[in-house]
């Protein structure tokens, strides 16, 4: 379909700048949104972790 | 292993990854189009990154460094899966667009669906470089590819997005942004 068309015609006939600058703004609100918010405790976790982890084997070289 | 130890303070480059994360996840969520699948994929790349640290070039691009890790632990998870991207039902969701509201803004569900119906070669170069703010060569550089490349792939994104949003040909006759008004009228197009 659409898609597919897109596909084929190949960058031959561009989209309009404006109509670009559109999409990009809007896909800056979509994924920026994530940008903000806190990070998951499971992700703070793990870098605690490896952090530990590493600073045990040092200790335990030493 | 009692885990007591106090932290470490002496500064590690590795620590930086941490300034990468909110980043990682927003390209995780517009890879996967899922936020639970998006953390779970942020997860193993800190993972990787944090053990294969010693293959990092120092001095180089730590971003475009932990974005590949993240792309190519997606790329072959997917290709596990061997899921077929495009469904009749997502596209039917995409169809389903509003029209953008009076500041050309889009309904970011509907711009979600659309994103999905993407092949994924063009939905990573336009996430890098249309709402993640990369370079070109640092898209390029991420992706493993020519920035050409990147760069055509991201044009046919955006075109695609554009026939499946509807926001040329006219059907968005009540925008009021001035320049995309123009376009509306029947501006040539082409840049």
């Amino acid at each position: 379909m659409s898609i597919m068309s897109g596909k084929r015609n190949g960058s031959k006939k561009d989209i309009a700048p404006a109509v670009s600058r559109q999409i990009d703004e809007n896909l800056k609100r979509l994924y920026t949104d994530t940008t903000s918010e806190e990070l998951p405790k499971s992700l703070t976790d793990l870098l605690e972790a490896l952090r530990q982890q590493d600073a045990q084997k040092k200790a335990g070289k030493q | 292993m009692t885990g007591t130890l106090p932290p470490d303070t002496t500064p590690d480059p590795r620590d930086e990854i941490v300034t990468h994360l909110p980043a990682l996840r927003a390209f995780a969520r517009g890879l996967s189009g899922d936020m639970s699948a998006a953390d779970d994929l942020v997860q193993e790349t800190v993972l990787k990154a944090w053990t294969k640290f010693g293959q990092y070039n120092a001095g180089t691009n730590l971003r475009a460094w932990l974005f590949t890790i993240l792309r190519n632990t997606y790329l072959s998870k997917r290709r596990k899966q061997s899921r077929e991207v495009s469904d009749g039902e997502g596209l039917f969701a995409a169809r389903m667009a509003s029209k953008p509201d009076h500041d050309g803004r889009l309904a970011l569900q509907e711009l979600t669906a659309a994103m999905k119906l993407l092949p994924i070669e063009q939905r990573e170069a336009l996430i890098l470089v249309g709402a993640m703010g990369f370079s070109i060569e640092e898209a390029a550089e991420t992706c493993n590819c020519a920035p050409g490349t990147i760069k055509s792939r991201a044009n046919r994104a955006r075109k695609a997005l554009a026939e499946m949003l509807y926001l040329e040909k006219g059907e968005n006759p009540e925008s009021t942004d001035k320049s995309v008004a123009m376009v509306m009228a029947g501006a040539p197009n082409g840049f």
